[in-house]
């Protein structure tokens, strides 16, 4: 469960790297097979063309090669038909032995003198009469008996078509022959029609072979297809004796519609088919050119792919890089700015990363740092405008304080009690004097003292001495400086809602130095209340001011805005035994209320 | 930055393609011309796989020697044979030559004469008495032994009992005979069965060879290229014993090996007087086993003529190129001193060798129940020894196509003085 949030908070944090990563790896990867494949394509096709056209060259070659051969044995046939001695021999019956002696001597010279024309293509020459007369010039070429040639097929097939020179396959029919390919002629009497032999000429198809053997190899095939679609002669010596009237047909199509070459599939494997038709021979030469081999021959397809795959490979690396660190910066100003709240908008993000990241963070730093600004102007004139209220506050003076007191100084003089009428009077000028005459915002402790005793004794003299109030002032303290009638709320406090229940009481005030700060306690013994809260201002019910119209909880709100936070007030009370306050304050002596003064007296 | 990977990219990219491209750059180079020079493997050309090919494959198989080499036959037709050996050594290139080669006895010594330096002379690997004393004569040239012979192509008279019968004549009666007795025998053949005696080719004289080298006579002299055809006491009488087979008409004309063979097999002719190496043809007409018997050959009528002769027969040779060592090594723990491989040659191929030793051999003693049960290797072995050696010279086939034409002259009435001289004349004008 931990390993699922904690990958899904990587991929999230990672989404932007990871998109724009994938897009371009797959970007590349598309760009570059593409590339590879067409130029693959490109290359093929180029070559394929120029290959044909090297091929029908080749063919043509090819072709010049057969019909000399051909033109060979038409000339051999056309001294056969028109020698005498040849024809002599071949209708000569019922000669003597020496007779026939001399026939076979004579054919022989008369044979091996026209064999000259043939004898350069290993082309081995037979003459056959119906007479049983053979001449077999190479033997071991086709050990063939008389009785068995006159009644071979292609003899049968030749005397039928007794003007044309034919062109005949003759398979293999033992271990020890070779297919053979046999010019074959009817030697005709012309006057009388009659057929009085024929003329043979084997060549054996290793022999004829040759006539192409230079132009092959194995991805370029040539074959040698007769008019009934049988491969006569090859130089894939599987192939030779086979039917193949597919490629017969294409080789025809090829031949008539004049095409450079067509696409053929054939055994298995796909080709360039280019043609030639051989007239005389009554047969197609068929250039079959392997195209899967030959360009495995030009083009090392493993190669061009490898090649790519490096550079995808370098490219995917180089992009991996880049975008990680665009996309690192970036991220990190994310998380940067998404935790921007913990640490209250005043901690400038990190320029670091691309130059875009850089910008963005320098803009926001600025933007983060004139927003700083604007939230201090604010804050300080907040704090302004609290302190000046709290000032007003301080300089306002219940009115009714002043009635109720100068009430009771008319009391006194109606009752004839002159002094004590005067000695309040002078605690109450006092008093006033200094709560709304001296704007200076901080006085000494011994003057604050003063006020209270003044304070203290304007409220005895009005509600009796029930409560009794005690001063102990450390004297070091004595010239301390603290803000105006701040202890003042308090002792208004204990003297109104201390002493509701019990009558009588002491009121202690301690002003000592604890530390660096100045401690001032105000201690009742009066009825205590209950405590609820953090021991400051909120558990003191405010009500009415009866002096000004700072209550206690403007002195902490006060003390606080002017000292900072570590200072402030705290009460603590017990229901029954009474209410202590203490009030913390800095430690400070005349300098600043002589800042102070300075400021005011200009 | 960015720009600085690019470069990156670019660099790295060519490097890897550069680094592709420049491996097919080998393949060329090579393979141009070792041939004999390695002496590893050496090479021996013959022509006819189921005979002197496959000798040499038993050859091979039997070898004892210490040589660590390879023997690579090559099958070549002899046509081919000679004209590659012909233009290879008269252009003086020993490129693409074999270390043995096979060479007919008759045209051994056109090769001899004409390129003397091009084959490795034997005299001091093989001993010659260990072989027919006909066939050194043919092998050596200028006092040194350069061929190793190999079949003998002694000739012999095959003979049907049953038509000798039928006329009233046995085995002996043909059996160290005379070509004179030949002819009335096959009169008397012809009479009582009517087949011929014998078939006669017009171009092919070799009844004539064969009669002419049982008295140690040839178409040329000593030497071996001046002919010898005029004033030719035994080519004469040879000439009139061919005239009276004719005449008594006790031959059949035949033009090609298929109406020789055809001949005999079908049982149109009472005898064949041809070279051992006609075996085979004979059996295969299965139905005439036991009617068959082997003779020596009819001699000349004439003080000197043995009843021995021979028709064919061919030797090996070391050409004189790198690794003639080793070739001629193989030949002498082969051909040149085993004979169990003469055994062995005579059982799975029916070659009879030349090599005298081998003749004790079991296989030499074999009866053959085709001819009634005789001892055919053993006597044709016997025969051999007694052939006369006659050189064969240069031009024995080049004279042969003249003699052709001088027979036919002959036959039809020219004077046979006047006919020689016409063929001697003819001869030295062409051959000099």
């Amino acid at each position: 469960m931990k390993m699922k949030k904690k990958a899904f908070l990587i991929l999230r944090n990672n989404s932007l790297f990871i998109k724009m990563f994938l897009i371009m790896v797959i970007s590349i990867v598309a760009v570059s097979l593409l590339i590879t494949f067409s130029s693959i394509r490109m290359s093929s096709n180029l070559f394929m063309d120029t290959f044909s056209i090297s091929n029908t060259k080749a063919l043509e070659q090819i072709e010049t090669q057969f019909e000399d051969y051909s033109y060979a044995i038409v000339g051999a046939t056309h001294e056969v038909q028109n020698n005498g001695t040849v024809k002599r021999v071949l209708t000569q019956t019922n000669a003597s032995t020496l007779e026939t002696y001399r026939s076979y001597h004579d054919i022989s010279q008369q044979i091996e003198r026209i064999y000259r024309t043939v004898e350069s293509y290993d082309a081995n020459m037979i003459v056959l009469g119906n007479n049983e007369r053979l001449y077999n010039v190479n033997y071991s070429n086709w050990p063939v008996s008389w009785e068995v040639l006159r009644n071979h097929p292609i003899t049968e097939y030749t005397v039928n078509r007794p003007n044309t020179l034919l062109y005949q396959y003759l398979p293999s029919t033992s271990f020890t022959d070779e297919p053979m390919i046999v010019a074959t002629k009817a030697l005709m009497e012309r006057s009388t029609g009659e057929i009085y032999g024929v003329l043979y000429f084997p060549i054996r198809e290793a022999q004829l072979k040759q006539f192409y053997e230079g132009y092959t190899s194995a991805e370029n095939e040539v074959l040698l297809v007769d008019a009934t679609g049988k491969i006569v002669s090859s130089n894939k010596q599987e192939l030779i004796g086979e039917e193949a009237t597919d490629i017969l047909a294409m080789a025809k199509e090829v031949d008539e519609e004049q095409l450079e070459f067509k696409d053929a599939h054939v055994f298995d494997t796909d080709y360039l088919l280019m043609s030639q038709y051989l007239p005389t021979y009554n047969m197609y030469l068929v250039n079959l050119v392997d195209k899967d081999a030959v360009l495995d021959n030009l083009i090392n397809t493993k190669e061009i792919l490898l090649i790519s795959l490096g550079i995808v490979l370098l490219a995917v690396i180089v992009v991996f890089i880049i975008s990680r660190r665009m996309t690192n910066s970036i991220s990190r100003l994310v998380k940067q700015i998404s935790t921007m709240a913990k640490h209250d908008f005043n901690m400038p993000v990190a320029e670091t990363g691309g130059y875009e990241a850089k910008k963005i963070a320098n803009a926001f730093n600025s933007m983060l740092s004139e927003l700083q600004e604007y939230v201090d102007l604010v804050v300080l004139a907040q704090q302004k405008q609290r302190s000046a209220e709290l000032m007003a506050l301080q300089h306002q003076i219940n009115p009714h304080f002043i009635y109720n007191t100068l009430a009771s100084i008319k009391f006194m003089i109606q009752q004839g009690k002159k002094e004590k009428a005067t000695d309040m009077i002078h605690a109450l000028i006092s008093l006033l004097q200094n709560a709304l005459s001296n704007v200076e915002q901080t006085i000494t402790v011994e003057q604050e003292i003063t006020d209270l005793k003044n304070y203290v004794l304007i409220n005895q003299s009005r509600y009796g001495d029930g409560i009794k109030v005690n001063f102990f002032i450390s004297p070091d303290c004595l010239d301390c400086q603290l803000p105006k009638l701040i202890l003042q709320p308090f002792i208004e406090n204990a003297f109104f809602h201390a002493f509701n229940e019990k009558k009588e009481g002491f009121v202690q005030i301690l002003v000592s130095q604890k530390g660096d700060n100045l401690l001032c306690e105000i201690v009742d013994t009066g009825d205590g209340m209950e405590m609820k809260g953090d021991h400051t201002k909120e558990d003191i019910k405010e009500k009415r001011h009866l002096f000004s119209g700072i209550g206690i909880r403007n002195v902490h709100e006060r003390i606080q805005l002017l000292y900072g936070e570590q200072y402030g007030v705290e009460i603590t009370s017990e229901i029954g035994k009474g209410t202590k306050v203490k009030v913390e304050l800095p430690f400070q002596k005349t300098d600043i209320p002589a800042n102070s003064n300075k400021i005011t007296s200009i | 930055m960015k720009k600085f990977y690019l470069m990156l990219l670019l660099v790295v990219g060519m490097v890897v393609l550069a680094a592709c491209s420049s491996g097919d750059e080998e393949a060329s180079g090579g393979s141009g011309s070792e041939g004999s020079s390695d002496l590893d493997t050496i090479t021996a050309w013959a022509w006819d796989p189921a005979f002197n090919i496959a000798a040499l494959e038993k050859a091979k198989e039997a070898y004892d020697g210490d040589g660590e080499y390879e023997v690579n036959v090559i099958e070549n037709a002899q046509d081919d044979i000679i004209q590659k050996l012909n233009t290879g050594l008269s252009s003086g290139t020993t490129n693409g030559m074999p270390n043995i080669v096979l060479i007919e006895d008759y045209r051994a010594q056109s090769f001899l004469q004409a390129y003397p330096d091009a084959f490795h002379p034997l005299t001091d690997v093989i001993s010659s008495d260990d072989f027919a004393d006909y066939k050194i004569a043919t092998t050596s040239y200028d006092g040194e032994q350069y061929g190793l012979p190999f079949d003998s192509g002694v000739a012999a008279l095959y003979v049907r009992t049953d038509y000798l019968e039928e006329a009233g004549y046995t085995v002996e009666d043909v059996t160290n005979i005379t070509w004179q007795e030949y002819i009335e025998i096959g009169k008397d053949v012809k009479e009582a069965t009517g087949k011929n005696m014998l078939t006669l080719d017009p171009n092919d004289l070799a009844q004539v060879r064969m009669m002419i080298q049982t008295n140690g006579s040839w178409y040329v002299d000593e030497d071996g290229s001046t002919p010898n055809l005029a004033g030719n006491e035994t080519l004469e009488k040879a000439f009139e014993t061919y005239k009276e087979m004719m005449d008594a008409d006790i031959a059949k004309i035949v033009s090609d090996w298929s109406q020789f063979v055809g001949a005999f097999n079908s049982g149109d002719v009472a005898s064949v007087p041809t070279g051992n190496w006609i075996t085979p043809s004979v059996k295969q007409a299965a139905d005439q086993s036991g009617n068959w018997a082997v003779v020596p050959m009819p001699r000349l009528d004439m003080d000197g003529a043995v009843n021995a002769s021979n028709l064919g027969g061919s030797s090996w040779y070391v050409l004189n190129v790198d690794g003639k060592e080793q070739a001629a090594d193989f030949l002498l723990n082969t051909f040149g001193s085993n004979p169990d491989l003469y055994q062995t040659l005579v059982k799975d191929i029916g070659a009879l060798g030349t090599y005298s030793p081998a003749a004790e051999g079991d296989a030499y003693a074999v009866e053959d129940e085709f001819f009634g049960g005789q001892q055919l290797i053993t006597d044709l072995s016997t025969w051999t020894d007694e052939i006369p050696g006659v050189n064969y010279g240069l031009h024995t086939y080049a004279i042969e196509d003249i003699l052709v034409t001088g027979m036919q002259d002959y036959l039809n009435g020219a004077e046979l003085t006047t006919v020689l001289e016409n063929v001697q004349g003819q001869a030295e004008a062409q051959l000099k």
